[in-house]
């Protein structure tokens, strides 16, 4: 293997296939987007150069900023859900003691494998105002708590946030389960034989330990909420309104609805900084703590 | 072993890359000869041309031509309203056009992005089905075929109805596409039943609706279902609410000839806001589409139902003598009886448009002519429907539902139409107005907020 990582051409021909295809695919229409952004462009052709009169455009844009706090609303909700709920099943279905483990772990994962437009369908069924599961249940029970749940200005964004929590709860779930797994026992043993309960066990070394996971879910999630867009497109098409409008939905009204191209490329430059300002905040937050000490 | 399984599987593999490029060879080479043999035989018309007496003796009795092509076709192919139309052209062509194939590919609702990604990357069909906002920008990219010349020698110039020869021309004066669809109604419909039961008058003014609403209200009836999850039907209602004060409603701001703070458009915002709160719609108006709303409509659950003049064959077919429409009620008698010749919707110079630089763009150009005015005797043998923009010989299969004549009755006296929300040529501020009526239909949505919106699109 050393021979192997010594032979610096074999890395370059071995390397080559997927630098090419991640260069083409993804490097370049980045660089494209940044580039167009600078550009009054429908599309179609190449399109004027305007320098930052997008960008300008953009912040001056009432609806950029409803569309950041959504981003906001929305990364922070699906965070604090997946996250906490995350942890407390992958605690519990990873404990021998807790009965039915299997079916719980298949029923957690169950709303990942189902497509996004099902679960929004099943969700807007449920939703639904005049006859949905959730307010004929309020009626059924007595209680006077039927709302519109999609049509109120103020909370649709928290309901489409939920949505997206429900359905990939699931997914952050695995990885911490897959986390947990991956701990030795022995540790476990030995904070026993210290006389370590199992809350203690589990903050002391189980949380610890699955710094990394934690990592990839916060960076999962973050990134996720802030470049929200099916939820909003399939269960209210950014509405009522624009009350659930996301930087990404703004992009895409701009450019496909409105074919200003350019102006959704400044608005998908935004996306694509924020994306990055995040991993590097979440990187920054979870080095090493050497490395901290250095710093 | 495993090396005789490798050496099997390689082989199989290159023999399969092989065949696939020797049957695109082939093809290349069909298309080749296709269009060395297209070339001979243009240049043969082209001869003949200068011999109109010969050309005429040889074509048989309703060809129009005998030039051989295989035609790539975008268009709408989803419901009856279309797949009747179409169906019916692509028979009259296989006798006008023997020798013409179309291959049909059936148009996505998708904002037109995969036209769009046609024309960015050259592959337009030969004819295609186009919305006004999409020849805006094919124009100023060479993607669209400028048909004057065609119009006049097809003679389809000359068959559009003087009232619709405002859907033929672009703003520039050019025909850009076929339209087939003449100037089209928003038609506030109305349940005679619903209302003959709970002894409901048909409103005029907005007091007398406020009225109905209660009623309707008060015995478990959503007064109009309306489907807010399409932006366009909440921009009508808002355009029916502004033609009551301005009879060029959307229109004129769209034309950048008005602003959003001008009286009427506020008066027309207020007046939305204060039928929301009065309880007008459904509750999960915002959410409905089309089909539950119609259902709501059709079944009686809802009194009123707005929508296009189009909807009256299916209402009839349902509801029979039980729907009929009324008259946009307006804000005093004075201005509901003038109103009656004031009316949403219309039309705009959108239709069948032609790729320039398909290799048959003469041929395609002189189809997409021969198709859109089939479509028209079509639509007014099969769909009822006798506004289409040609004046084409065709007599309805049967009688034209009562709405219709009603309607018919009605249309020489209108002096004024505005725009279809899908006419609108500014597609930031179509796009803000489709997202602020859908939000104007949440009851804490203030009339000022709407206003304040819609102006900053208009600075955009």
């Amino acid at each position: 293997m050393k021979k192997f990582y010594s032979n610096k051409l074999a890395i370059f021909f071995f390397t080559l296939p997927a630098l090419l295809v991640f260069s083409v695919m993804v490097f370049y229409p980045i660089i494209q987007v940044f580039v167009k952004s600078f550009y009054d462009w429908n599309g179609l052709g190449s399109g004027t150069f305007i320098g930052f009169e997008n960008y300008q455009k953009l912040f001056r844009d009432t609806v950029f900023k409803l569309s950041n706090k959504n981003a906001l609303i929305f990364s922070v909700f699906i965070t604090i859900f997946q996250i906490t709920l995350a942890s407390v099943f992958a605690l519990a279905v990873s404990d021998q003691k807790t009965k039915g483990r299997n079916i719980l772990r298949v029923s957690y994962f169950i709303p990942v494998v189902l497509s996004v437009t099902v679960v929004c369908q099943l969700w807007l069924a449920i939703l639904n105002a005049d006859s949905g599961l959730l307010n004929q249940l309020f009626k059924a029970l007595g209680l006077n708590y039927q709302q519109n749940w999609l049509s109120d200005r103020n909370h649709a964004i928290y309901v489409i946030a939920f949505v997206n929590a429900w359905q990939w709860m699931g997914y952050q779930f695995a990885l911490m389960l897959a986390g947990i797994k991956a701990i030795p026992i022995d540790y476990y043993e030995a904070a026993k034989i210290d006389g370590a309960s199992n809350f203690q066990a589990h903050t002391k070394v189980t949380i610890p330990l699955l710094k990394e996971t934690y990592k990839i879910c916060l960076t999962i999630s973050l990134t996720g909420g802030v470049k929200a867009f099916t939820e909003m497109f399939i269960m209210t098409k950014g509405g009522p309104g624009n009350a659930t409008y996301t930087l990404t939905y703004l992009m895409y009204k701009a450019a496909f609805r409105e074919y200003r191209y350019g102006y959704g490329m400044a608005a998908a430059s935004i996306l694509v900084l924020q994306c990055i300002a995040i991993i590097l905040v979440i990187n920054w937050l979870f080095r090493d703590k050497e490395k901290k000490e250095v710093a | 072993m495993k090396k005789v399984i490798a050496l099997c599987l390689s082989l199989t593999l290159c023999t399969t890359l092989l065949i696939g490029c020797s049957k695109q060879a082939e093809e290349t080479s069909t298309e080749t000869t296709a269009t060395a043999a297209d070339t001979t035989t243009e240049t043969t018309e082209a001869t003949e041309a200068t011999e109109p007496v010969e050309e005429t003796v040889a074509l048989g009795e309703g060809v129009l031509s005998e030039e051989e092509a295989t035609l790539r076709i975008y268009a709408q192919y989803s419901d009856d309203d279309t797949i009747i139309p179409y169906d019916y052209a692509v028979e009259q062509l296989a006798i006008a056009y023997p020798n013409v194939t179309l291959e049909l590919e059936v148009q996505a609702q998708d904002d037109g992005q995969k036209l769009m990604t046609y024309a960015a990357t050259g592959n337009l069909p030969d004819i295609y089905q186009v919305a006004l906002a999409q020849i805006e920008n094919f124009k100023e990219s060479g993607n669209i075929m400028v048909l004057n010349d065609v119009a006049k020698s097809t003679g389809f110039e000359d068959k559009v109805f003087d009232s619709a020869k405002n859907i033929l021309y672009n703003e520039d004066g050019n025909i850009y596409a076929f339209p087939y669809a003449g100037n089209e109604y928003v038609v506030w419909y109305y349940n005679k039943a619903i209302f003959d039961k709970y002894k409901v008058e048909v409103p005029t003014t907005y007091d007398e609706l406020l009225a109905a609403i209660e009623t309707f209200k008060s015995n478990d009836i959503v007064p109009m279902s309306i489907f807010g999850a399409e932006g366009w039907i909440t921009a009508a209602m808002y355009d029916v609410l502004a033609t009551r004060w301005d009879a060029d409603g959307i229109a004129k701001l769209d034309d950048g000839k008005g602003a959003p703070t001008e009286e009427a458009y506020v008066n027309a915002a207020e007046m939305m806001h204060t039928l929301v709160n009065a309880g007008m719609f459904q509750d999960s108006a915002t959410s409905t589409n089309y089909d539950q709303a119609s259902e709501m409509f059709l079944t009686g659950k809802s009194a009123m139902f707005l929508n296009g003049q189009w909807y009256m064959t299916d209402a009839t077919g349902i509801l029979g003598d039980d729907v009929d429409w009324m008259n946009y009620p307006s804000y005093d008698e004075e201005s509901y009886e003038s109103g009656k010749v004031v009316w949403s919707g219309g039309g705009a110079a959108a239709g069948y448009a032609v790729n320039p630089n398909s290799e048959k763009a003469q041929l395609a150009a002189e189809v997409a002519a021969f198709i859109s005015e089939k479509y028209c005797e079509a639509k007014v043998m099969y769909r009822g429907t006798p506004l289409v923009a040609l004046d084409v010989d065709a007599e309805p299969e049967t009688e034209f539902p009562p709405m219709m004549e009603k309607l018919q009755s009605v249309l020489p006296e209108i002096t004024s139409i505005t725009k279809f929300d899908w006419h609108l040529t500014n597609g930031t501020f179509k796009t803000t107005l489709e997202d602020q009526t859908k939000y104007m239909l949440v009851e804490d949505y203030t009339a000022e907020e709407f206003i304040t919106e819609l102006s900053n699109s208009l600075t955009q």
